[in-house]
C-alpha cells in the first residue's frame, strides 16, 4: 500500500488469528496488486497504459463500482475531487522543491476531466494522456473491506490501520473503543487530538509529508485539478464516518475546497472531524 | 450541535455502500433457518377407456417436509431434513389388450394402496477459507421399503469467488418387502444398492448472469424390479448418466430473471430423455416474487418396454409395461408466488403435469395407456431467526 499497515484483532484461539490474519494480508495484497499506480503490472496500470486505445479496456465490476464511487464524489465536490488527475500528480515533484513549468501544468489539465472519460457498456475509453489515480478511494475501501472481510469470518474486535485510514473490525475486549491520536502535519509524532472509534472508519487527509517551500511559501501536495495548483485551503482533516472510505472522501473533498468552505463542508457533513487550518489553529466539533 | 447529514454524505454514502468489499453478504450461514412445505401430488383418474374394469383412482400423495438449518460455531454448520408421505390409491397392476385391440390397464386392487413413508436425514458442513466439505446419512421407512443412504461432498471456489466447483459422492442401500407376497405370489424380500458420483462447475460470467453444469453417474443393482406386477422382469444392474446445464440472467430493466435449464440423461435399459424448462422470475419490490415456469420433457422407451403384456413369454425374459419407461413427452406448467414479511418467507406454487405419446417429439410405437397427468399444489413457509 505504499504505507504503514497494521492489523489488530482479538481471537480467543491463535489457529483462527493466525489464519485470518493470512486471509486478511491475502486480500489487502489483492487490492494492492490490482489498484496500485506503482506496479507496472497492476490492473490500474493496465488501464492507465491504454489511454487513447481505440477500443478502451474491460472494467470488472469491482473496478467500475469505484468508478461510480468515484463519479459522485467529483459531481459532489463540484470537479474537485477527480481521479482523473493523475497526470498532474506526475509533474509536480514534490522532492526536488521545484515549480513545474506552466505549459507543462496546462498539458496535465489538458488530460484531467471525469467527463472525458466514456463507457460502452463495461469498456472503459480514456483519451490518451490521462491517468487514473484512485487515491483517497482505494486505501479506504481495502481497510473497509477488510473489517467486513474479519467479521465475516467471526472476528468481532480488531482494528485496521492502512497508512492512517482506519476501519474498525469491532471494539476492543470489554466494548472499549479504540483510541486513535491524529497526528500534527508539521511536527512528527505530536497528537493534535484524539478520536475514540468503537465502529466505522477514520480517514485523514492532508500535506503531512509531502509538501515543499518555495520562495518561502508552502505547497502542498492536494493539487487541484480545476487549477493545476496546489490547493490552498485547510491542512489536514480527519472524518469520522460509518464506512472509512465515506470518512475519506469526505476528508479529500474537504481538503480541496477553500479553507471556510472546506470548514463548511465539514459541519454540513454532520461527522465527528477535525481539522488544522493555514495559521496552525485546530478546530472542528468539541 | 450535530447537524443534519448533508445530501452530499448521502450521495458517497450510497455509491460506497454499493462497493462488493463492503455490499455482498458471505457464504457461511450466520442465521438459523426453518421451513415447512406441505404440498398435494394428485394424479388424475383413469378414463373407462383407459381401463374398463375396476377402480380408477391414482395416487394421491401428501408431503410434509421439514427443514432445519444452524450454523454451529464458526466454522460448521448442521442440516435436519424430515419428510413424511401419505400416500393412497392404485398404480398400474397389469395391462392386456381390449377388444378392439388398443392396451388396457388394470389398476392394483379395488381398494387401492394404503401407505406412508417417514423420513429423516441429517447432514453437516465445514467451512475452509476457499470451500467446504461436507457429508450427510439419513434414512427412510415405509411398510415394504427400507433405505439407509449416506454422502460425501466437496466445493472449493476459484478465480476470485467467480467459479465454484463441487464433487460429490453418495451410496443408498434398500431393502424391499412387498405386502400380501404370500397372496399375490410376489417376492418376499429382495435389496438393492446404488452409488452415485457428481461434479458441478458454477460460474459468474459477469454481474447480471450465471452458468451452471453439471455430470452425474449412477450405478444401481440388485433387484430393480416392480414387485406389484403381475410380469414385470427386469436387469438386475443399471446405468444412469446425467448432464444438467442452467443459466440465469438478470434483466435489469424489468427487475426480473431468466433462468433456463437443459437436461440430458440416459441409462442402459435404453431410455434417452430431455428436458428444457424455462422460468421467468418477476420481482415486485423487494418482498414479492412471482415465477411462470413452462417445461417440456421427452423420452424414449426402455429397450424391453411392452405397452401389452406378454404372459407367454418366459418369466426370465426382460419386460415390463411401467408407464416410466415407455416412450412419451410431457408439458408442464406452473406459478410460483413468493412473499417475504420480515422473518418470514411464504412460497406457493402450483403446477400442471401432462404426459402424452402425442406430445413426443418421436413416433411412438408402443404408447402406454397409464401415461401420467397431475396437479401439485404445495405451500411453504420459512423463518430465519
Amino acid at each position: 500500500m505504499g504505507s504503514h499497515c497494521e492489523i489488530q484483532f482479538f481471537d480467543d484461539s491463535r489457529i483462527y488469528a493466525k489464519r485470518l490474519a493470512k486471509k486478511l494480508t491475502d486480500e489487502a495484497s489483492r487490492l494492492e496488486n490490482k489498484y496500485s499506480r506503482f506496479k507496472s503490472d497492476s490492473f490500474l496500470s493496465q488501464i492507465n497504459a491504454q489511454a487513447g486505445a481505440k477500443n478502451g479496456i474491460e472494467i470488472d465490476q469491482e473496478t467500475k463500482l469505484l468508478f461510480d464511487h468515484a463519479l459522485t464524489c467529483y459531481e459532489q465536490s463540484e470537479g474537485l475531487f477527480d481521479i482523473t488527475s493523475g497526470r498532474l500528480s506526475r509533474i509536480w515533484n514534490f522532492k526536488g522543491g521545484q515549480i513545474p513549468d506552466q505549459k507543462l501544468i496546462a498539458s496535465a489539465l489538458n488530460n484531467t476531466g471525469f467527463e472525458k472519460l466514456s463507457w460502452h457498456q463495461s469498456r472503459l475509453l480514456m483519451p490518451e494522456g490521462m491517468e487514473i489515480d484512485f487515491g483517497g478511494i482505494v486505501k479506504e475501501y481495502a481497510a473497509d473491506s477488510l473489517a467486513r472481510l474479519a467479521r465475516t469470518s467471526g472476528c468481532n474486535s480488531g482494528l485496521l490501520n492502512l497508512g492512517g485510514d482506519f476501519s474498525v473490525i469491532g471494539p476492543m475486549p470489554e466494548q472499549k473503543s479504540w483510541p486513535i491520536g491524529i497526528t500534527q502535519p508539521d511536527s512528527t509524532g505530536s497528537i493534535m487530538a484524539t478520536v475514540n472509534l468503537s465502529n466505522g472508519g477514520l480517514a485523514s487527509s492532508g500535506d503531512y509529508e509531502r509538501f515543499f517551500f518555495f520562495e518561502g511559501e508552502r505547497y502542498s501536495h492536494i493539487l487541484n485539478p480545476t487549477t493545476g495548483w496546489p490547493s490552498k485551503g485547510l491542512r489536514a482533516v480527519s472524518v469520522a464516518s460509518h464506512l472509512c472510505t465515506v470518512a475519506g472522501s469526505m476528508a479529500s473533498i474537504a481538503m480541496l475546497k477553500s479553507e471556510s468552505d472546506g470548514i463548511q463542508w465539514l459541519t454540513d457533513s454532520g461527522l465527528p472531524h477535525v481539522y488544522m487550518k493555514q495559521d496552525g489553529s485546530i478546530g472542528g466539533p468539541s | 450541535m450535530k447537524a443534519k447529514p448533508s445530501r452530499s454524505l448521502l450521495a458517497i454514502s450510497t455509491t460506497a455502500l454499493a462497493l462488493p468489499g463492503i455490499a455482498i453478504a458471505d457464504a457461511p450461514p450466520v442465521n438459523s433457518s426453518l421451513s415447512y412445505q406441505v404440498s398435494n401430488y394428485k394424479e388424475d383418474n383413469l378414463t373407462r377407456e383407459e381401463s374398463p374394469f375396476g377402480d380408477l383412482g391414482r395416487y394421491d400423495i401428501d408431503v410434509h417436509q421439514f427443514q432445519f438449518i444452524s450454523p454451529i460455531g464458526r466454522n460448521f454448520s448442521l442440516q435436519v431434513d424430515a419428510n413424511y408421505e401419505d400416500l393412497s390409491g392404485a398404480s398400474p397392476w397389469f395391462t392386456t389388450l381390449s377388444p378392439s385391440g388398443s392396451p388396457i390397464v388394470n389398476l392394483s386392487g379395488a381398494s387401492g394402496i394404503e401407505d406412508s413413508r417417514s423420513e429423516l436425514s441429517v447432514g453437516t458442513r465445514y467451512y475452509l477459507e476457499n470451500g467446504s466439505i461436507g457429508g450427510n446419512i439419513g434414512y427412510s421407512e415405509e411398510n415394504d421399503y427400507r433405505a439407509t443412504y449416506g454422502g460425501i461432498s466437496a466445493e472449493r471456489h476459484f478465480n476470485n469467488d467467480l467459479t465454484t466447483v463441487s464433487i460429490s459422492l453418495s451410496y443408498s442401500s434398500d431393502d424391499i418387502f412387498p405386502t400380501d407376497a404370500e397372496i399375490f405370489n410376489r417376492v418376499i424380500s429382495e435389496d438393492k444398492s446404488s452409488t452415485s458420483a457428481a461434479i458441478n462447475i458454477s460460474q459468474i460470467i459477469n454481474q447480471v448472469s450465471t452458468f451452471q453444469t453439471a455430470f452425474s453417474i449412477t450405478e444401481q443393482s440388485g433387484f430393480l424390479t416392480d414387485p406389484y406386477k403381475l410380469i414385470d422382469t427386469r436387469p438386475d444392474n443399471k446405468t444412469q448418466i446425467a448432464w444438467s446445464n442452467s443459466y440465469r440472467r438478470y434483466i435489469r430493466g424489468s427487475n426480473a430473471a431468466w433462468h433456463v435449464n437443459y437436461r440430458f440423461y440416459h441409462d442402459d435399459f435404453g431410455v434417452t430423455s430431455h428436458t428444457a424448462d424455462m422460468s421467468w422470475h418477476q420481482n415486485f419490490g423487494s418482498t414479492i416474487q412471482v415465477i411462470p415456469m413452462l417445461r417440456y420433457y421427452n423420452q424414449s422407451a426402455a429397450d424391453f418396454f411392452t405397452n401389452v403384456d406378454d404372459f407367454s413369454r418366459p418369466a426370465t425374459d426382460f419386460q415390463s409395461s411401467d408407464y416410466r419407461l415407455s416412450a412419451f413427452g410431457a408439458i408442464s406448467a406452473g406459478l410460483t408466488i413468493k412473499t417475504t414479511v420480515g422473518d418470514w418467507d411464504a412460497t406457493v406454487t402450483g403446477e400442471r403435469y401432462l404426459a402424452n405419446e402425442k406430445y413426443s417429439a418421436f413416433s411412438v410405437s408402443q404408447p402406454s395407456a397409464a401415461l401420467v397427468r397431475y396437479f401439485r399444489v404445495s405451500l411453504g413457509l420459512d423463518f430465519s431467526f
